[in-house]
């Protein structure tokens, strides 16, 4: 692997950054803590302070989940200095987590309307 | 090379002097064949054992009774069957050991991408089975395969835990192996070896390995949930924690149904291989089979509703659910189609991979089409959870992956051992298991429309004639599978020796020795045609000079 890494490095520099620097590494980390602290405070707030609508509160909650998601994705996982072909398989993979979600869903919203508004009587 | 003897050096012999150096090179191996050889006993072995549960299932309905276990008894063996039979045998079954051998054989590899993934998925695979093999020693569990919600979550207090736990291991394993597959197949083929010259093998393992790497994840967080919620009280399927039981056949199905395709799909592939090689003919519309494969990958995980008509699924997502179940049977037909087309014309002989290759093709189709009539809602109110159900998946997996894996195992069996299997036993046993199955599971279509449910221990009396034929019929089938492992068995020490290419097969891996050396080719092959390139005249020569040593 090692080998590999200084030959990418030795033949294709500059067409594609094949290291992410320590320094990024820390921000990412440092980003990932903030995340963290405002999850548990957007709890504590709906908690004590102020009654959320229900899908308000998801919403937060699923915002700063993805903001973790997608940094974890991009840096730690290597995916943004990764080959064109590795990010289209990590990007398919949301793409069938979107598939999962939306047809399930699609049960959960049309669960409650009547048979009787289909065409049979 | 000589066809006198075997090569000096292959994968098989090594230089070891102690028995225990002889088993470290093999337990310790990151060789793509050794490893496929592991897969081969242990999927065998789980085999055997899945079968041993059906037999108990099969005897004990003998009679209307339940003279021979209790009906809680009984719902342990199916489940044993059913749990050892899809996440033991059929998921790995080719992908493991005919892919794993075969992919990097027939793309001019050394190896795969990740030699010692490779050996650690085989270690997932026989973790993930030694937890199964204790849940079902100390008690079993009554769920079935299918771990149903809120039965397996709330009610049931057999081994569930455990069960899962060996069905959640055993799906790294299968993730593992898509994964070593698709980055081989991106970057490790022969100098000249393009997309559109792959072997269909190829192409259906890549198709596979989609599936196995974007579903399997799915199911392992839907049992994972299960377990979570049995030991801490989650509510995830609890109504009374504020779950929802069905959101676990969402989750299960969205796997399951493609794992069907996890287990059809590398047995198409196998197919394909054989059809074009006992026709000698190119086969009939390769990008079509090609993209067939990728397109059933895909719409195989847009149907998984259609398990769940008669649950409280919303009619609507069950209509949507039911049209798009109807558009798979495109991309199967089209394969069927196309191997038919490949036989036109073609010089077939009957050596044993292709009797199973042919049978393969008919029992598929019977298969596929009940199928769609499952799709249909109207036709499925009527026959869920009858034998209906069974006597079709059974036809899909038995009379398509399991064709397909004694196919694959004989055909390429001279190339895995060096040595050719007695051509007699061969089609006497594909015969054998051909009548068998088709005796065990046609009259499980009429019992299941006539109102037989599954899973039950005791019946009316008046389905008794066709539980004991389909009894009869899985005692013929079990000899079936006991031959070969019989006749096989010799050929390692008394069969004849095969050569590089005993079929006058093309492809890469009959370039190179049989039994390959470790590194699989001398030096690296370099590829100048496409797939399957017998000449326009193949068929016709080969007709008029029979081939020496046909059995017919
Ligand atoms: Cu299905």
């Amino acid at each position: 692997m090692a080998e590999q890494h200084t030959h990418a490095h030795a033949h294709h520099h500059g067409e594609k950054h094949t290291h992410i620097s320590r320094g990024t590494y820390y921000r990412v980390f440092a980003a990932l803590m903030v995340l963290m602290v405002l999850t548990v405070a957007a709890w504590w707030v709906e908690k004590n302070l102020i009654e959320l609508p229900g899908w308000l509160a998801v919403t937060i909650a699923m915002s700063i989940a993805i903001a973790k998601t997608v940094l974890i994705v991009l840096y730690f996982m290597h995916v943004k200095i990764s080959s064109r072909m590795t990010q289209v398989y990590a990007a398919g993979a949301f793409v069938w987590l979107i598939i999962l979600f939306v047809i399930t869903m699609g049960d959960y919203v049309a669960r409650g309307w009547p048979p009787q508004a289909g065409p049979l009587p | 090379m000589s066809t006198l003897s075997l090569p000096q050096t292959s994968y098989i012999r090594d230089n070891s002097r102690t028995f225990t150096d002889w088993l470290k090179s093999w337990l310790l191996t990151v060789d793509h064949k050794r490893i496929a050889i592991l897969y081969l006993l242990a999927i065998n072995f789980f085999f055997l054992l899945g079968g041993l549960a059906a037999t108990l299932v099969r005897v004990e309905l003998i009679t209307p009774q339940g003279d021979l276990m209790s009906s809680d008894v009984y719902n342990r063996a199916f489940t044993l069957h059913g749990v050892i039979m899809v996440f033991f045998f059929l998921i790995p079954s080719i992908p493991a050991v005919l892919g794993n051998f075969l992919v990097p054989l027939m793309i001019g590899a050394r190896d795969l991408a990740f030699p010692r993934l490779n050996l650690l998925s085989w270690y997932l695979y026989m973790i993930g089975g030694i937890f199964a093999l204790i849940a079902a020693v100390f008690g079993g569990v009554d769920t079935g395969w299918t771990f149903y919600t809120p039965f397996s979550s709330t009610y049931s207090n057999s081994n569930v835990v455990m069960t899962i736990t060996g069905a959640f291991i055993m799906g790294f394993s299968s993730i593992l192996t898509g994964l070593n597959f698709i980055v081989t197949i991106h970057k490790m083929r022969a100098p000249g070896l393009t997309w559109f010259r792959l072997p269909l093998f190829i192409w259906a393992n890549y198709a596979t390995s989609i599936i196995q790497i974007l579903a399997t994840p799915v199911l392992g967080i839907a049992l994972l949930l299960v377990v979570v919620e049995r030991l801490w009280g989650v509510g995830i399927y609890d109504p009374a924690l504020g779950g929802d039981p069905l959101l676990f056949q969402h989750l299960f199905w969205f796997y399951s149904h493609p794992a069907v395709y996890i287990m059809i799909l590398p047995a198409m592939g196998v197919i394909s291989e054989l059809i074009s090689t006992f026709s000698r003919k190119r086969i009939f519309g390769y990008e079509f089979i090609a993209f067939s494969s990728i397109a059933i990958a895909i719409l195989g995980f847009l149907v998984w509703g259609h398990h769940m008509f008669v649950s409280s699924q919303s009619v609507y997502a069950g209509l949507v659910f039911s049209f798009i179940t109807m558009l798979v049977a495109i991309p199967s037909a089209i394969k069927v189609f196309n191997w038919t087309a490949t036989l036109y014309k073609g010089s077939i002989s009957y050596r044993t991979p292709m009797l199973y290759a042919l049978g393969f093709i008919g029992l598929f189709v019977i298969g596929g089409l009940t199928g769609i009539f499952l799709g249909v809602t109207a036709v499925d109110l009527h026959v869920t959870d009858t034998y209906f159900v069974v006597a079709h998946f059974h036809y899909v997996m038995v009379g398509g992956t399991i064709m397909a894996y004694l196919g694959g195992i004989h055909f390429w069996w001279p190339k895995m051992t060096g040595r050719m299997y007695n051509e007699t036993w061969g089609g006497i046993a594909a015969l054998i298991i051909f009548v068998g199955f088709n005796m065990t599971f046609f009259p499980q279509f009429i019992l299941g429309y006539l109102g037989m449910p599954r899973r039950y221990h005791v019946y009316p009396p008046e389905f008794q004639i066709l539980h004991v034929m389909s009894t009869a019929g899985a005692s013929i089938l079990a000899i079936g599978f006991i031959v070969p492992l019989i006749y096989l068995g010799i050929s390692l020490r008394k069969g004849a020796i095969a050569g590089d290419n005993p079929w006058g097969a093309t492809g890469l891996e009959w370039k190179t020795s049989s039994p390959p050396p470790t590194f699989n080719f001398d030096k690296t092959p370099i590829v100048t045609e496409e797939a399957y390139a017998y000449p326009p005249e193949a068929a016709e020569r080969d007709a008029a000079a029979w081939r020496p040593g046909s059995p017919l």
